[in-house]
């Protein structure tokens, strides 16, 4: 037995040592299979590393800013909750009613960390305009003078009548373009004729003489009818999550205020995603600039021959109006003066002098820019909300009424990872109270009580609620807002007959809520965080069934496949990969197996003789399998060595650099570094020992069939 | 009187080529003994490749049985025939068919590698004793390529008999070689074949080999034609 066992080996090393042999004998086959296996395993080494570092960034992020490790939420909804959207707008949840209760029961599941209540939503939010602004600052003057008396000299009162004329003027003139071109005996001029001799109006100096003798009743002629033509400003979309922020901040290292404070634990107040302010509430003019410079350094794009490029800087030069606008006289003034310094221009129009600072080309951008930011920004105000700002936000409740809630502005938040992501960086935060006002969630108990109150008031039921529409809504204007579940409604609302609307709004915003009360009410979705991320798949069941337990029915979601959109990209790469590997090694079993049929051919004559001396067929076989298994292993193990290489090379000088926002979102920062994993090693080991068996099986046949007459003919 | 080393009774062996059928045998009767030194005579086409292939057990006959060694080869299956050749017959090729890639020790080690019953001190005893009486001692490290016809094909003898096998087959030893390397090549099979016993059997169209043979079969067309007994070739 033992002799048979060591004739084995002793064949073996032969075999070895022919096939080696055999190998080096024919070095050009060699080397063409052998680089195509090199090449396969350097694609699948690198490949794979990087994949499986775009994923655990992206898992990071995710995970980090929003997912969670298990999202649970209403079995009843008609759509699959999707946390960034679906392809089809915001996923239409039912709510769960109790939140605490699912909290208990979630948190009771063992592995469970933290349970946090989401409401995810989208509405329509008021950012208020520079006129606002503007008469903002003159009616706080006109009260100073009320109360304090009127001085002599009062040059900030004079400063921003001033700006609010100013203001006006360029309005008319904007406008008036818009008027040339309309046909003046169309409807809409017709409508618009009243606008038209407001502003006009609001323009002469006479308006302006008398406006000592009725402040008040001037103030509010700007406001109702001459603000509102203003364009600037008015509503953008908002997306929000409202949850519980003490604990999302815990829940989420992800989401990193940048700018502001954190909302204060059990107060009210939303944090602005720092990309849906550079997208959406930026200076535009800033805005275009910072869009411009990145083109041109990032994507080496050039103004001379962008089309794009050269369109923001016509923009840019076009609209000036928002810059000032922004400026009184006395900011005008400071502007022109360092406009003219640094232009080393003598121009005193400041519509010129700005129109000439954004007029830029390749040779001047960086300067420009430079002066821009340095110069005039610091008398501008670049961003239209800034920290400590209120923000009106409108969305259409469960109840059917346009909810409105004015929330404080606490400061910007950036989900790392996600910075740049359309989809993942434009979301808000917003404390769960202002969400559930907004999202009008009725419980069915105070849905009982408001039936009774209706049948008790009667015709008197609108009135109610058009007061409490002031209490939440602030400026809800016309909308009618429906009552809000937070238990303290009742009591909130008490306070409206003793305190104006915007004192009533400070009580609000500084108002504290305990956890039972954040927890208590209504949420869409729950992010679940586990001890331990890799028991996500086990904890689900348990998760649903202990809700089940409480009265809750709840589905349950790996983060992976609640961030929809955002998840399946990863997925998709990793397709793309395993295409593109797929490829490679289907080319080089082609290619392998075509090279070993010739050699095997050529060797025909020899093989004949070897089985002729004695070799049986077996021995053959082996002798062609092992032929190609070298090759794949001691050329796939080069190729590992050159990707592992690559792999550091990468990461040595700095990683990939994100040059878009795709990648930047892909790669979860500004550069992706490679990490090498287990798995893309041994997978690499797996496939081209599979590929090299498969390749090495026909040609390995054909030696087989190779009979010993093959032999015995002569070479004619 | 031991029994025959080979035997063939009544074999045909009848070829497809194309639509033609070609009868390479008919109804060859033959038995060799043990420890002659038979040379197979005959015209290319004659049959002669075709005879020592059947008997050679790398194919098998169409009708009739080829007895080798006790063994009626029809019977034995692809691994038992494999077998036989490995054990009981050596095989001189007309284009001496060395293993390229392997050296001189390597190829005439090789049928002891497939045998796997020696230890490597055996094997290198056994293959340096064989290198050493056909005069290659100082090559076993070359390779094929870097040989001469006739060194080679005194490395495929040593290859041959390495194995020890009582039957050595032969087909046109010398064809591919001059005539004197020719001459020396069949001196040395002579050699062999009367130091140690082993029966050759060798095919050859040219008469100076044909003179070396204790005994000649003639074929022509497929058939043997004649068994003439040289001089000297009793075993």
């Amino acid at each position: 037995m033992s002799g048979r066992a060591s004739s084995r080996v002793r064949q073996g090393k032969i075999l070895v040592e022919m096939a080696m042999r055999n190998l080096v004998a024919s070095r050009v086959r060699t080397l063409v299979v052998g680089g195509i296996v090199a090449l396969g395993v350097v694609v699948v080494v690198l490949g794979s590393s990087l994949l499986d570092s775009i994923d655990a960034g992206m898992t990071r992020s995710i995970q980090g800013s929003l997912g969670g490790h298990i999202q649970l939420y209403n079995a009843k909804s008609r759509d699959p909750l999707a946390l960034y959207g679906g392809t089809m707008g915001e996923s239409v949840l039912e709510p769960i009613e109790d939140f605490a209760k699912l909290k208990s029961a979630a948190l009771a599941v063992p592995g469970v960390k933290q349970v946090v209540p989401m409401g995810i939503d989208q509405a329509m939010v008021s950012m208020g305009n520079v006129f606002d602004v503007a008469l903002e600052r003159l009616r706080a003057d006109v009260r100073r003078r009320q109360e304090q008396g009127a001085p002599a000299e009062d040059p900030d009162y004079e400063a921003h009548k001033a700006h609010l004329r100013r203001m006006a003027t360029l309005l008319q003139q904007e406008l008036r373009q818009a008027r040339e071109i309309a046909d003046e005996t169309s409807g809409v001029y017709k409508d618009r004729k009243a606008d038209f001799d407001a502003l006009e109006q609001a323009v002469q100096g006479g308006f302006w003489d008398r406006f000592d003798e009725d402040p008040l009743g001037s103030l509010e002629f700007l406001e109702n009818r001459v603000a509102p033509l203003s364009l600037d400003g008015g509503f953008t979309f908002i997306r929000y999550v409202g949850t519980d922020p003490e604990a999302f901040q815990k829940a989420f290292p992800g989401a990193q205020v940048v700018e502001g404070t954190a909302i204060p634990p059990g107060q009210r107040g939303v944090l602005l995603g720092k990309l849906y302010a550079e997208e959406w509430l930026k200076l535009r003019a800033a805005r275009r600039l910072d869009k411009i410079k990145e083109a041109r350094e990032l994507h080496g794009r050039k103004i001379s021959k962008d089309e794009e490029l050269q369109r923001w800087v016509k923009e840019n030069t076009g609209q000036t109006r928002d810059i000032l606008l922004q400026l009184d006289p006395v900011r005008t003034r400071e502007a022109v003066r360092r406009l003219q310094e640094a232009l080393r221009s003598r121009e005193t129009d400041p519509a010129r002098l700005v129109a000439v600072l954004l007029d830029t080309d390749d040779a001047n951008f960086d300067e420009r820019y430079r002066i821009f930011y340095d110069r005039l920004a610091p008398l501008l105000q670049l961003y239209s909300v800034k920290v400590g700002d209120t923000i009106t936000i409108k969305a259409p409740s469960r109840s059917g009424y346009v909810n409105s809630v004015n929330v404080p502005v606490h400061g910007f938040v950036e989900f790392r990872g996600l910075e740049r992501s359309a989809l993942a960086g434009m979301m808000s935060v917003m404390d769960v109270h202002s969400w559930r006002d907004l999202y009008g969630y009725l419980t069915p108990e105070r849905a009982a009580e408001i039936r009774k109150l209706k049948e008790r008031a009667g015709a008197t039921s609108i009135a109610r609620e058009d007061a409490e529409a002031a209490l939440f809504g602030g400026g809800g204007g016309g909308d009618a807002a429906a009552p809000t579940a937070a238990p303290q409604a009742i009591d909130e609302s008490k306070l409206l007959g003793t305190m104006g609307a915007r004192q009533m709004r400070d009580e609000l915003f500084q108002r504290r809520y305990g956890q039972a009360e954040t927890d208590q009410g209504v949420a869409l979705n729950a992010a679940v965080i586990l001890e331990d991320p890799r028991r996500i798949a086990e904890t689900m069941p348990r998760l649903v069934e202990a809700a089940r337990q409480a009265g809750i029915e709840v589905k349950a979601m790996t983060w992976l496949e609640a961030s929809g959109i955002v998840g399946q990209s990863m997925r998709l790469l990793r397709m793309v990969l395993y295409l593109a590997v797929l490829i490679i090694f289907a080319v080089a079993l082609v290619i392998i197996n075509n090279a070993m049929v010739m050699a095997t051919l050529q060797r025909v004559k020899e093989i004949g003789t070897m089985r002729a001396i004695g070799a049986q067929r077996r021995f053959v076989l082996v002798l062609v399998v092992v032929e190609v298994v070298t090759t794949g292993l001691v050329f796939g193990g080069l190729g590992a060595g050159l990707g592992i290489l690559l792999v550091h090379v990468v990461g040595w000088t700095g990683g990939i650099a994100a040059t878009n926002d795709t990648m930047y979102f892909l790669f979860s920062g500004p550069a992706l570094i490679p990490r090498l994993g287990t798995a893309s090693l041994l997978s690499s080991v797996a496939i081209v020992f599979a590929v090299s068996i498969l390749s090495a099986l026909y040609p390995a046949v054909l030696a087989m069939r190779v009979t010993p007459i093959e032999a015995m003919q002569s070479d004619e | 009187m031991p029994e025959p080393i080979v035997e063939a009774r009544d074999v045909a062996k009848v070829y497809q080529l194309g639509k033609t059928e070609v009868h390479a045998l008919r109804h060859v009767d033959l038995v060799v003994e043990r420890g002659e030194f038979l040379s197979i005579a005959g015209p290319s086409g004659s049959g002669k490749t075709t005879l020592l292939n059947l008997i050679g057990g790398v194919d098998v006959p169409t009708s009739g049985t080829v007895w080798v060694d006790g063994e009626d080869t029809s019977k034995l299956t692809e691994r038992a025939l494999t077998r036989l050749r490995l054990d009981h017959i050596g095989f001189i090729f007309q284009t001496f068919n060395l293993v390229a890639v392997l050296t001189v020790f390597q190829n005439v080690e090789f049928p002891l590698l497939l045998q796997g019953r020696m230890t490597s001190e055996e094997r290198r005893r056994r293959v340096n004793e064989l290198l050493e009486s056909v005069g290659l001692a100082d090559h076993s490290r070359h390779r094929p390529s870097e040989l001469s016809g006739g060194q080679r094909q005194r490395v495929a003898v040593a290859r041959a008999l390495v194995a020890r096998p009582p039957l050595v087959l032969a087909d046109e030893p010398t064809a591919n070689l001059d005539s004197k390397t020719g001459g020396t090549i069949i001196d040395l099979m002579r050699e062999m074949n009367l130091r140690d016993g082993t029966t050759f059997i060798f095919s050859t169209h040219d008469p100076k080999v044909m003179a070396h043979a204790s005994a000649i079969v003639r074929l022509e067309d497929g058939r043997v034609v004649g068994r003439e007994a040289l001089q000297g070739a009793e075993a």
